[in-house]
């Protein structure tokens, strides 16, 4: 297969070869982390991560059929299970898409290398499309590897005309395929046409804007909308303008309409989907090309330099000056740096949207609601994704070969420094989700419980802080990243287990003892106690810590210490 | 003064430097020559205390640098031979960054960055992003940089490198006044004509040995040669330039 594959990729003009391979790299932006950055052991550790939840789906869906008998049961419970596939395909399709943001469209660099070589445009086109295909098309047969097969497998045992397993087979993978075509090709035509109307400075700007604002609407949807798969709830008009809007239940009727299964009142779903399908796919091709033909000129043309406005220049101090010139460096490294925003925005998008659906119940009601498990999760979560977020984006350099100036000018003692990216920590990632909590807990009551949560908020957030500091001597986003170090499989899913074994025992904890004075106070003290034994064991290693701009990779030989 | 004794760096065994002792007085301005990949940067990267030597001394006033190399850096400022900047930053963002890392008043050094600014003519630009800013203009980032501390010892790899012509100039005569007010210039550059108008004396380096040190007087009535590009050639030039260039010429035809 693999001979096949090459033999066929040989046969494929040279320079197109070439440029694809170079786009592909730069698709999901991973030179930037590494000169060494291994974009097969990368996209092999998405795609593990993918299969594992395919499978996981799989399992879901088989023993959730098996659990109901009478058939009506059964195809309600598919209907639901297609809905939930559906759109969690086109959030990770979504979420890829922020990530490779502008990747299908030649940027500044693209133009001024490759124009004075002799290759025609298209050819461009072509290799930034295939690229951008090839990461999609990994993550769509991946996420859909085994759920793919099972769900049509068991529709197909269904009773009734028509739905035998190749027809559901075939209608699945279509589906599929066009929902994520349509995702793609929204956000292409988008950035296409916003190219084409703007002059390239604003485009730039509102682009980036666009990114964080998909980012947070493809969380947000995915999490906030109701499940409405039932015949009752698909026929209940006040449900019409929610089914109108989400473009998961039009898939969804598409699906069934190919599936045939797919009640005739509700074909105006289905046909919702093959309107904008070729509304997007006619949108994207139209602007890409269009893009190609008139945007290069104008990349070319674009000045050099562009007056800023120095608006954050006039920012307050954040402590003394090696405080301040840290944690503004910081700041302007999160806003400006689109690699650093986007992930950073992937933390923050996710604790959002995790909050927002858990607490939608709490939200609706007008009065003041009492303090629930889903409050306090949504706090707890909401806190350690944003300073786990924030610690792990700190690690990721903007540009080595600029830190010789901090080199040149360490006049003060590393622990100076890391009290600098301590305050960082707590300013941007501990105060924001502590106010924005304390916003929140406007809406609950008994006041007291509340207040009680909020100290132990902060304390949550004091400790989290302490904890993603050990060991971090280093000034945030100024060392090298050793490929590889992030195991995205090991991270994932050890971060569920924590989240599930940690999370929701301590919320239920916290809850039995907002309600019990005594108890309160020892769990203030007991997380007073363990936040301050944090600082002062910090404190005292940063005495005698160096800090470093080089991560030192591990020996490649490990000795076992057993020769005396 | 600032003085190297018997100075070596080794990358993998590799002699990059190899013991090079000279020293570079206050009031005068000390040129720093070799070939490319002679060991020039290596050396100014190991007075600055970016890269540790292999071997040697390196003494500022009488003290070995790591004695003291907190005190060592507020006496130092450093030109580094590519213009590496935070590009995300605007060129005021980054001067005040310097500033404060350095622990300078605000008061003072914002006097002296705007200053800078206007007789470098960066300050209409000043909060454009660096990264839309010309090669010249990332080295009048990094001169102003190097200099807002009034530092004692100026260390300048390739200043000139980037400039146009009318702040050529403006360097050139910098240089000189600063050597004259008693700071310690050592100065790195390619630029022969250059060295030869505002160095007193020259160090030359090739293959990462002393080849040469001396005034420039000196070396030309020791030689017999009338200017430094002709005692340079001798000193540390290997190749048959006309015929290289010949021969790079035929491959392009051939």
């Amino acid at each position: 297969m693999h001979k096949l594959i090459n033999k066929l990729a040989a046969r494929l003009p040279l320079d197109f070869r070439i440029l694809y391979h170079q786009f592909l790299l730069r698709v999901v932006d991973l030179e930037s982390l590494s000169i060494q950055a291994d974009i097969v052991g990368y996209l092999g550790q998405f795609s593990g991560v993918l299969i594992m939840l395919s499978l996981l789906h799989a399992m879901v869906t088989y023993i959730g059929y098996l659990t109901f008998s009478a058939p009506a049961d059964r195809l309600a419970f598919c209907w639901h299970m297609e809905h939930y596939l559906i759109s969690t395909t086109m959030l990770v399709v979504g979420l890829i898409t922020v990530i490779s943001w502008d990747a299908a469209f030649p940027d500044r660099r693209d133009v001024m290398v490759l124009s004075p070589l002799p290759i025609a445009p298209r050819t461009i086109l072509f290799a930034k499309i295939t690229a951008a295909a090839a990461v999609l098309g990994l993550a769509i047969v991946t996420l859909n590897a085994a759920s793919g097969i099972v769900l049509p497998l068991l529709l197909g045992t269904q009773p009734g005309p028509a739905l035998d397993f190749i027809q559901s087979f075939a209608a699945y993978w279509f589906t599929i395929l066009a929902a994520s075509a349509f995702l793609y090709g929204s956000i292409l035509t988008i950035q296409g046409f916003t190219a084409l109307v703007l002059p390239r400075r604003i485009f730039l700007r509102l682009s980036a804007i666009l990114q964080l604002a998909a980012f947070g609407l493809f969380l947000g949807v995915y999490f906030a909308q109701p499940l409405l798969t039932d015949p009752v709830s698909l026929a209940d008009p006040r449900n019409r303008w929610i089914l109108a809007s989400s473009p998961s239940y039009w898939f969804f009727a598409l699906f069934n309409q190919l599936n045939g299964s797919w009640p005739a009142q509700f074909s105006w779903l289905a046909s919702r989907a093959w309107i904008a399908l070729g509304l997007t796919v006619t949108g994207a091709a139209s602007s890409l090309l269009l893009c190609y033909i008139h945007t290069m000129k104008k990349t070319v043309e674009e000045p050099d330099l562009v007056p800023g406005a120095g608006g954050l220049h006039c920012m307050p101090p954040f402590g003394n000056s090696l405080q301040t010139a840290v944690a503004l460096f910081s700041i302007r490294s999160l806003t400006r740096s689109r690699q650093h925003r986007v992930a950073f925005a992937f933390y923050l998008a996710f604790v959002f949207a995790l909050a927002l659906s858990l607490l939608r119940g709490e939200l609706a009601t007008p009065a003041p609601a009492p303090v629930s498990m889903d409050l306090l999760i949504s706090a707890f979560l909401m806190m350690f994704f944003a300073v786990a977020g924030l610690r792990n984006v700190f690690a990721l350099p903007i540009s080595l070969t600029a830190n010789w100036v901090l080199r040149t000018t360490q006049l003060r003692p590393s622990e100076d420094y890391i009290a600098a990216t301590r305050r960082t920590l707590l300013l941007l990632a501990v105060a924001p989700i502590w106010l924005l909590s304390f916003a929140l807990s406007f809406r609950f009551k008994p006041i007291p419980q509340v207040a009680i949560h909020l100290a132990v908020l902060a304390l949550l957030g004091g400790i989290l802080a302490e904890l993603c500091l050990i060991g971090f001597y280093k000034v945030p986003f100024t060392c090298s990243y050793l490929p590889g170090k992030a195991n995205i499989q090991l991270v994932f899913w050890g971060f569920v287990i924590v989240m599930i074994a940690f999370v929701v025992p301590a919320a239920q904890f916290e809850l039995t003892a907002l309600a019990v004075p005594l108890k309160a106070a020892f769990m203030l003290s007991a997380l007073g106690a363990l936040f301050w034994a944090l600082w002062i064991f910090n404190r005292h290693r940063a005495k005698s810590a160096v800090l470093y701009f080089e991560e030192i990779p591990d020996p490649l030989i490990t000795t076992l210490g057993l020769s005396v | 003064m600032l003085e190297l004794r018997h100075v070596s760096k080794r990358f993998s065994g590799i002699p990059a430097v190899d013991d090079v002792s000279f020293s570079a007085r206050p009031g005068e301005v000390t040129g720093y020559l070799g070939p490319n990949g002679s060991g020039k940067s290596t050396t100014m990267k190991m007075i600055t205390g970016l890269i540790e030597r292999s071997a040697g001394h390196i003494v500022f006033q009488g003290k070995p640098i790591e004695e003291n190399l907190i005190a060592y850096k507020r006496r130092m400022g450093y030109v580094p031979e590519e213009p590496y900047l935070y590009t995300h930053l605007s060129g005021l963002e980054y001067l005040t960054m310097v500033a404060q890392l350095r622990d300078l008043p605000a008061r003072q050094s914002g006097t002296r960055i705007d200053g800078m600014l206007r007789l470098f003519s960066l300050h209409d630009d000043r909060h454009a992003s660096i990264s839309g800013y010309s090669k010249g203009m990332r080295q009048k980032v990094l001169l102003i940089a190097a200099l807002m501390h009034n530092p004692q010892l100026i260390l300048l790899d390739e200043p000139f490198s980037g400039l146009d012509v009318g702040s050529s100039l403006v360097l050139r005569s910098l240089i000189r006044e600063l050597a004259a007010r008693g700071k310690v210039v050592l100065f790195s550059s390619h630029e022969l004509d250059t060295v030869e108008r505002i160095c007193s004396r020259v160090v030359i380096l090739h293959h990462g040995k002393l080849v040469a040190d001396d005034s420039i007087e000196r070396l030309r009535s020791l030689m017999e040669l009338p200017t430094l590009e002709q005692i340079f050639s001798q000193l540390a030039v290997e190749q048959d330039t006309e015929s290289t260039a010949r021969q790079i010429a035929d491959l392009i035809d051939a």
